[in-house]
């Protein structure tokens, strides 16, 4: 219940973030930066979602689509995908935790730590991924 | 203003569990896509090639159409409710905002819908 009534305070004092960050400090960058990697994951779903939907005109059409989407070029698109997605989500932690009050006074510092968390998670992966690229 | 029993409230925190649930579901969805087919060749550092027959088997093993169907839902939800909060952020008149809501509402649908039907083929052809 901790969550909830923290939760409740922090969206009835502080309805947008946005509102009591100073325009280019760090939380204002990674509040920007949550905005704008959202806007670009929304875009690459409804691709995704059209791309394996090709399946819908036979299994024959999905490997055409597939065999084009797996040139190498998107792999390397692809580490930028997961660099997106990493950040997206370990900022989003970053800002459930303020909701809660967990960390206000060292909320720069998070952002930092979800920036450090993308670039090794980014790394990891292309690791993984070296027999794609 | 957010309070409780408020329906905006509701829709703040829905925004917070599934973004929770798609850190989870995300990574397992990722992983078992792309990693493991990877690691299962990674003898020869040959790539699988991802193909009808490779999905379909993939699919099939217990749990994973599900959680494909799972994070269709939740995935489109978090993302077009976060579109709608970057909308509402600009402070839009009542009007355009009931619009605005309701063409997310339709993308959500028709993008469910299509996504769905997608993911049936694999199951059923």
């Amino acid at each position: 219940m901790a969550f909830v009534s923290g939760a409740l305070k922090a969206a009835v004092l502080h309805p947008g973030v946005a509102a009591r960050r100073p325009r280019y400090s760090t939380g204002w960058w990674a509040w920007l930066l949550q905005r704008v990697t959202g806007v670009l994951l929304v875009a690459y779903l409804l691709l995704h979602i059209g791309v394996i939907s090709s399946v819908q005109a036979g299994a024959h059409a999905f490997d055409r689509v597939l065999a084009f989407v797996q040139a190498p070029v998107f792999a390397y698109l692809d580490i930028v995908l997961i660099a997106i997605v990493l950040y997206h989500g370990a900022n989003g932690v970053r800002v459930i935790l303020l909701d809660m009050g967990v960390g206000n006074r060292h909320q720069a510092a998070m952002a930092w730590l979800a920036v450090l968390v993308t670039a090794a998670g980014t790394a990891f992966a292309a690791y993984l991924g070296r027999p794609l690229l | 203003m957010r309070a409780p029993g408020m329906p905006g409230f509701w829709w703040w925190i829905l925004q917070r569990v599934s973004g929770l649930l798609l850190v989870v579901l995300i990574v397992a969805h990722g992983w078992f896509s792309h990693f493991v087919p990877i690691s299962n060749v990674q003898a020869g550092l040959q790539a699988e090639p991802v193909v009808f027959d490779a999905v379909k088997r993939r699919l099939a093993q217990g749990g994973f159409i599900a959680l494909d169907f799972v994070l269709l839902g939740v995935v489109l939800y978090h993302g077009l409710n976060g579109m709608r909060n970057i909308f509402l952020e600009w402070g839009p008149a009542a009007r355009r905002q009931h619009l605005v809501e309701g063409g997310l509402w339709v993308v959500g649908l028709v993008a469910f819908g299509f996504g769905a039907r997608t993911l049936a083929v694999f199951i059923w052809d």
